[in-house]
């Protein structure tokens, strides 16, 4: 302690490490916190998969099955619907919202005036503060199909539907997707501009004088110095994002209904209701395979993203 | 030279601008309509709808239906215990975990920070982590719903991203004025990152607040729900607060929505800062 000496790696090794791990004594107590909670809710769960091997229903010890449990989930069709269904949500969710992101972006970076600059992004962020059950509330009211529907009341004002034949969006197959995606562009394509915004305030304005003499315009400016100073933050958010699109939960479980399940239902709300919604005992066996299944998946893709990164982002990875 | 250039560009683009104004406008207003639309709402006391800007027979009798009813209390109570109680533990356990994931010479420290990755990359999942919640009996208890979320690995990776801007130099001095560890951290880490504080604090915050999910899985003694949960149950229909005076059922149900984000709309617009700057401290370095 009293020979202050860290950035002499030599001089470190020569201390023995029971000494080092001593002169560390409180770092170690420090991170204990950290161990624990990480024991109790990230590792004891990982353990837990093993249960999908066997039958479980939470009264009985668990019986080994073997495969058992794989087995009827690939043979059951509700459960591709609900992978496929995965999949597709949260990829068209993630291109839109980036997709919005970006040209909210450019284009709030060409306000002039400064006020209305900070008040439009101060509006646009407001709503991903919201809770899903929250958003889910407000949304329901408006596509509601009843008088109160704000959609369906201007539809009809506008002539485009007639009166007796509102959509009940969120409870029709054929426009469930549609409104989760308005919803979910509403809710967080204004929070996505916040990195983009800081990639665009980074740019050199050389650049833009620069090209400027070479005679171009804003089009042209747009085109050819801000989108390619862009497209590596695309990149990595369309990367860092990607590696998440197995988590879709709680966005689709607040906003779905029976009406609507063969659209609605991904990985994670079919696990809710075989579980905790299924009359009768619950076979927490299959559930959990179903959930290792989708855990498997996640990990792939975060280590494809993972390797994506590092071939993009200069050697940085995302874990 | 730049300033003739921009002079020609103002000139050039005026158009442009007005336009880009005005898309602005119609985005906020789409941004704000909906939210609008329920704060019309839940001061009307008519049930004509329809699109309307103003309430047409204004009066506070949705609001006053919501605290006037003793079932809401609660609910408002375990919200606001559990966000105070978890974003502290939430912030204590992060500032600590990533001030020892600093000390790249502690022997261990790669194998703490391969501990925490790992659990970005895999899960137990939903229903492996129930079963453990509930072999600690953590399930129906306020307890379990705190502690949960309370190691939050992507909030320790952006505490440490932020702590690795504070000069090493600083660390050195403190060492050899004599401050331990523990010293050091909390009169040289924590005053530094008063900023790192607030918009990790508040993420933490606002996911407390919202949660909504883990009440779903872990509670379903309804005296433990939190405010999401009841207004949840209350906007479904099963649970709706009895319509007092001259306020309608969807008086009512608008009334208890706006109750739920008030409180955040308040004081959003002086925490914004702080929410923006934890998104930036997270793209310097994932």
């Amino acid at each position: 302690m009293k020979k202050k000496n860290v950035n002499n790696s030599v001089a470190v090794r020569k201390v023995p490490l029971s000494a080092r791990i001593y002169k560390y004594r409180w770092f170690y107590l420090m991170f204990l916190p950290v161990l624990i909670f990480g024991i109790l809710f990230y590792y004891m769960p990982m353990l837990g998969v093993l249960l999908s091997f066997t039958k479980y229903n939470g009264i009985k010890d668990p019986t080994f099955v073997g495969m058992d449990n794989f087995e009827r989930m690939f043979s059951m069709p509700k459960f591709w619907e609900a992978f496929w269904n995965t999949l597709e949500l949260s990829i068209i969710k993630l291109l839109l919202n980036t997709g919005m992101a970006v040209i909210l972006s450019l284009l709030l970076n060409e306000i002039i005036n400064l006020k209305l600059k900070k008040l439009a992004q101060t509006i646009i962020y407001l709503p991903h503060f919201m809770s899903w059950v929250v958003t889910a509330s407000v949304w329901g009211m408006i596509l509601s199909p009843t008088s109160e529907g704000l959609v369906n009341t201007f539809l009809i004002s506008i002539g485009v539907l007639e009166k007796g034949s509102e959509v009940y969006f969120l409870g029709s197959v054929k426009w469930w997707r549609f409104a989760y995606y308005v919803i979910n562009i509403w809710k967080d394509t204004g929070w996505g501009t916040i990195i983009f915004m800081a990639t665009l305030s980074g740019i050199n304005p050389e650049l833009y004088e620069a090209a400027a003499i070479d005679g171009a315009g804003r089009w042209k400016k747009m085109r050819y110095v801000t989108f390619p100073a862009l497209l590596n933050t695309i990149i990595t958010v369309l990367i860092l994002n990607l590696a998440k699109v197995m988590n879709l939960f709680e966005s689709v479980f607040v906003l779905q209904n029976d009406a609507v399940v063969s659209t609605a239902q991904v990985l994670q709300t079919y696990i809710y209701a075989q579980t905790f919604n299924g009359s009768g005992i619950p076979n927490y066996g299959y559930s959990t395979a179903v959930g290792l299944f989708r855990s498997l998946v996640g990990c792939a893709l975060v280590l494809v993203c993972n390797y994506l990164s590092k071939k993009v982002r200069e050697g940085r990875g995302i874990v | 030279m730049s300033k003739e250039a921009k002079m020609k560009d103002k000139v050039h683009i005026k158009p442009f601008n007005i336009i880009n104004g005005i898309l602005f406008v119609i985005v906020c207003l789409i941004i704000l309509v909906p939210i609008w639309k329920v704060l019309v709402d839940s001061l009307d006391l008519r049930t004509a709808y329809g699109m309307k800007l103003i309430p047409e027979k204004f009066g506070f009798d949705g609001y006053i239906s919501v605290f006037t009813n003793k079932t809401l209390y609660r609910p408002l109570i375990v919200s606001l215990l559990t966000t105070v109680a978890g974003t502290f533990l939430g912030l204590t356990i992060s500032t600590l975990g990533a001030y020892v994931l600093i000390q790249w010479e502690m022997p261990g420290r790669n194998f703490f920070a391969n501990f925490l990755l790992f659990t970005m990359i895999f899960s137990g999942g939903m229903i492996p982590t129930y079963l453990v919640m509930k072999s600690l009996h953590l399930t129906n208890s306020l307890l379990g719903v705190i502690l949960l979320p309370a190691l939050s690995v992507y909030n320790l990776v952006l505490m440490r991203n932020f702590f690795e801007g504070i000069p090493q130099s600083l660390f050195e001095a403190a060492t050899l004025d004599g401050c331990t560890p523990m010293a050091t951290f909390f009169r040289v880490v924590l005053p530094l990152s008063k900023a790192a504080l607030a918009s990790i604090g508040l993420m933490f915050a606002v996911s407390y607040w919202n949660d909504y999910t883990n009440y779903k899985l872990y509670i379903t003694n309804d005296q433990l729900y939190n405010f999401q949960m009841k207004l949840r149950s209350i906007v479904l229909g099963s649970d709706l607060p009895s319509a007092n005076g001259g306020a309608t059922e969807n008086t009512v149900r608008n009334a208890a929505v706006i109750t739920a984000i008030l409180p955040f709309m308040i004081l959003y617009p002086f925490l914004q800062k702080y929410f923006v700057k934890g998104v930036n401290i997270g793209a310097v370095k994932e």
